[in-house]
């Protein structure tokens, strides 16, 4: 019987540890501030050093919002959106959290996205370019309520430039980038030559079709590259001439040994650094590389220009398909909205832009907080005038109608129609990339036709007519309707 | 304490028959309620996620809510139809035969001569080779990538210098040498922990044994072959599974030094299942979908590991002969 004043001890000792752990792994703010509210934002550390960052600037809030707190909770960015998941299924969700793109429309689609219209005056819209927030383009609403906040400036999800290294042309006799593809392909095989295995002339961005995909934007519709269909006519292209060419010169440049050996399995910020450290002469590249090489490399004579284009011509502009790239979003589960909504009122202002412009070089959201100061940065300026020279707008379905953002996040969920993987491929094992382009159409036209039939079954709208834009010219700025 | 556990024994005799059960239960009740935590964390941990994935498997499932969409054995046709998923199977099987014909011999060997008396600095010997198994793969992930730079890595340079090579090797980048420069640092940094395996096994040779067949005038090989290797392999056939089961899922490898790439030459299943329940750029993740390739995955395994039951079976009862 000695026995249960034992087990009596186990199970005070027992309820006691776990009280600590409860005490320990408890919220530090449910003890000692009761006045205060705490808002909690789920955000990503990137780029290098954004955690210092946002700490700084969260500890600024907090001195000029004394009622409120801010807690940071960071997750690796290709984790952030499984972990914010996570969180929401455990009733623990953030008050605040960063969802990029179809990040955002995932978590939308989800019921977790509370609409900020309540929040929004119109002193608060003022502070973004004027038209910029219209719910039909603005890229930030769905089913015209305003779901979301940006931080970078429209064109920059979506600009591609050409950087290049002016000392290493200069040694292969080069006093100019390449205009076109063909003159990609003799300065890179040049450049190589020359450089004798020490720097190399040519290098797609990263592993997979990156590379490709940026080139060929030149050449096709976005759409094509992007998610296999030709928006002029509603129907698979990826076996376009112009998508085509671009794998295909890539595929001459990998098996002469022109580029950069190892780019194969690199990763997105491998490029930049082999650039400033010297070992590379050109690569194609979303802006935000041009401030990593500046940070590593302050003296590099970095040329900064626009694509090369098909020796027949430019076939297409570089795409606007909207004002603005989704990034923070209010969680519709938070009890603390008004709270939270200073926070994100905050997280748009001009001083925390400018904040952002000057630590990591990235054109936000708010002109005004860079523009100026950005035309008289010689790598700024050049970013300004190649987004000037080679973007257009272009129609965007899943803005357009309700069955076009229904086929698009149908097209979105199968990654393996797409030309990246087999173009990447191709690329290689030096295999010609015309027969796979067109079994890839031949599925995809299959798996649009199922798509459509699924979803008038399920009565919802959704077809190829919904990603038809027939009057779209894309060397020409679109107008809805027009 | 004592006392404790020895009163309800004694009443035993003269209780009826129904309370001996209470009675032992009482007697060993420290032992269960030391037991309770890992069968609670075995069972929440392990058991649970295994079965709650057999389930999964039969739903089109985002992760979010519960599965409500029955799609019945359609995730399994499409996993069972996939050339992609075959592809990794069998990538995963060629690190379970590097380990089993590779990994172990020369572990075998090596434990062997660190068993041996006359060998001085064993002890240093064995650290060393023990390293890589508690070095962090992530950080080999990222020395190995810049020790095989085509582009002016270590081992590329120390290549080209000496003339056994004419162009940088592309070791991860390559399809053709991707899988097996991976399958050689698998073997790399599973090649400890087989070792002390092999010396744990060595060790529990009985010393009057090895004396006797000496005395006999058998010479090392004549024991080893008469006499360390009959005693052994019981224990042999125990490390063949771990190594087995070990190197069949390999994955961190794998995700911190190739992500499964080039073109996936080096996508094992345990990548598979991970990005299809997990990748950020698809638009719902598909567990269901990855559920049902792991419950084919595992039941493979299972297959594979019973198609080695009758000779194992055969060295076991010869080894106990």
């Amino acid at each position: 019987m000695k026995i249960r004043p034992a087990l009596t001890v186990l199970t005070c000792a027992v309820a006691l540890a776990l009280s600590g752990c409860n005490l320990v792994g408890g919220s530090p703010d449910s003890g000692n501030a009761t006045d205060k509210v705490t808002v909690t934002v789920a955000l990503v550390p990137d780029p290098p050093g954004a955690s210092q960052f946002y700490r700084q600037q969260f500890d600024e809030f907090e001195k000029a919002n004394p009622g409120i707190a801010v807690k940071v909770l960071e997750n690796p960015s290709d984790q952030q959106l499984n972990a914010v998941e996570l969180m929401f299924q455990q009733n623990n969700a953030p008050d605040i959290f960063r969802a990029q793109d179809d990040g955002m429309d995932r978590m939308a689609a989800r019921g977790w996205v509370a609409p900020l219209d309540e929040f929004v005056t119109p002193e608060f819209l003022k502070r973004f370019p004027e038209g910029s927030m219209d719910p039909a383009t603005s890229g930030l609403h769905r089913d015209g309520k305003l779901m979301s906040l940006p931080l970078v400036w429209g064109p920059w999800s979506t600009l591609r430039v050409f950087l290049y290294n002016e000392d290493l042309l200069k040694k292969s006799g080069f006093s100019a980038p390449p205009k076109t593809w063909s003159e990609l392909e003799r300065t890179a095989t040049k450049v190589t030559a020359d450089g004798k295995g020490k720097y190399f002339g040519y290098a797609p961005t990263a592993a997979k079709a990156v590379g490709v995909e940026m080139l060929a934007d030149t050449a096709v519709p976005y759409s094509v590259p992007a998610a296999g269909i030709d928006y002029r006519t509603g129907k698979p292209a990826t076996s376009s001439p112009g998508l085509v060419e671009a794998v295909e010169l890539n595929r001459r440049m990998q098996a002469a040994k022109v580029m950069m050996p190892g780019w194969e399995s690199w990763d997105g910020s491998r490029a930049f650094k082999e650039f400033a450290a010297g070992r590379l002469a050109m690569y194609p590249t979303p802006p935000w590389h041009v401030a990593e090489v500046r940070k590593l490399a302050p003296e590099i004579k970095m040329g900064i220009t626009g694509l090369p284009v098909p020796d027949a011509g430019r076939g297409a502009y570089l795409p606007l398909t909207k004002s603005f790239s989704p990034l923070w979003s209010m969680s519709s589960k938070s009890e603390h909205k008004a709270e939270s909504w200073k926070v994100m009122d905050f997280l748009s202002s001009e001083s925390f832009h400018s904040a952002y412009y000057k630590k990591f070089g990235t054109l936000t959201a708010l002109e005004g907080a860079w523009k100026a100061e950005a035309e008289k940065n010689p790598d700024q300026a050049a970013i300004l005038k190649v987004a000037e020279e080679t973007m257009r707008r272009a129609p965007n379905p899943a803005l357009a109608s309700t069955g076009g953002r229904a086929v698009t996040d149908a097209l979105a969920a199968k990654p393996d129609l797409k030309h990246t993987d087999a173009a990447f491929s191709s690329i290689i094992k030096n295999q010609p990339f015309a027969p796979v382009a067109a079994k890839l159409d031949k599925d995809l036209q299959a798996y649009l036709d199922k798509t459509s039939a699924d979803l008038k079954a399920k009565g919802k709208e959704g077809s190829a007519k919904d990603l038809t834009f027939a009057g779209w010219d894309p060397l020409k700025d679109y107008t809805p309707g027009g | 304490m004592t006392t404790t556990v020895e009163r309800p024994l004694a009443k035993a005799p003269v209780a009826a028959t129904r309370s001996r059960r209470p009675g032992r239960f009482r007697k060993h009740l420290w032992s269960y309620l030391f037991l309770v935590p890992l069968v609670l964390l075995f069972g929440g941990f392990t058991v649970w996620p295994m079965i709650a994935s057999w389930w999964y498997a039969f739903f089109n499932w985002d992760g979010v809510g519960s599965p409500t969409d029955w799609v019945g054995l359609a995730n399994f046709r499409e996993v069972l139809g996939a050339d992609a998923f075959w592809r990794a199977f069998w990538h995963s099987f060629a690190f379970s035969l590097a380990a089993i014909f590779i990994e172990m011999p020369l572990a075998l060997v090596m434990a062997i001569l660190l068993n041996s008396s006359w060998l001085r600095f064993r002890n240093l010997y064995r650290l060393v080779l023990f390293l890589p198994v508690v070095a962090t793969t992530a950080v080999i992930g990222i020395v190995i990538a810049i020790l095989l730079d085509p582009a002016g890595g270590l081992v590329n340079r120390i290549l080209l210098d000496t003339g056994l090579v004419d162009q940088p090797v592309n070791f991860l980048g390559s399809t053709s040498t991707a899988l097996p420069t991976l399958l050689s640092i698998d073997v790399w940094k599973g090649f400890g922990i087989t070792l002390i395996y092999w010396l744990a096994a060595l060790q529990t040779v009985p010393k009057d044994l090895q004396e006797a067949a000496a005395i006999d005038g058998a010479g090392f090989w004549r024991a080893l072959r008469f006499v360390t290797l009959p005693v052994v392999t019981p224990i042999a056939i125990v490390i063949l599974l771990l190594v087995f089961q070990r190197s069949l899922n390999t994955f961190d490898l794998v995700r911190a030094v190739t992500e499964g790439g080039p073109d996936y030459a080096t996508d094992v299943v345990p990548t598979y299942i991970y990005r299809y329940a997990f990748d950020p750029s698809l638009q719902a993740p598909r567990y269901g979908f990855a559920s049902a390739a792991g419950v084919v995955f595992g039941l493979l395994t299972l297959v594979v590991t019973l198609l080695q039951a009758p000779f194992l079976k055969r060295r076991l009862s010869g080894g106990k002969a």
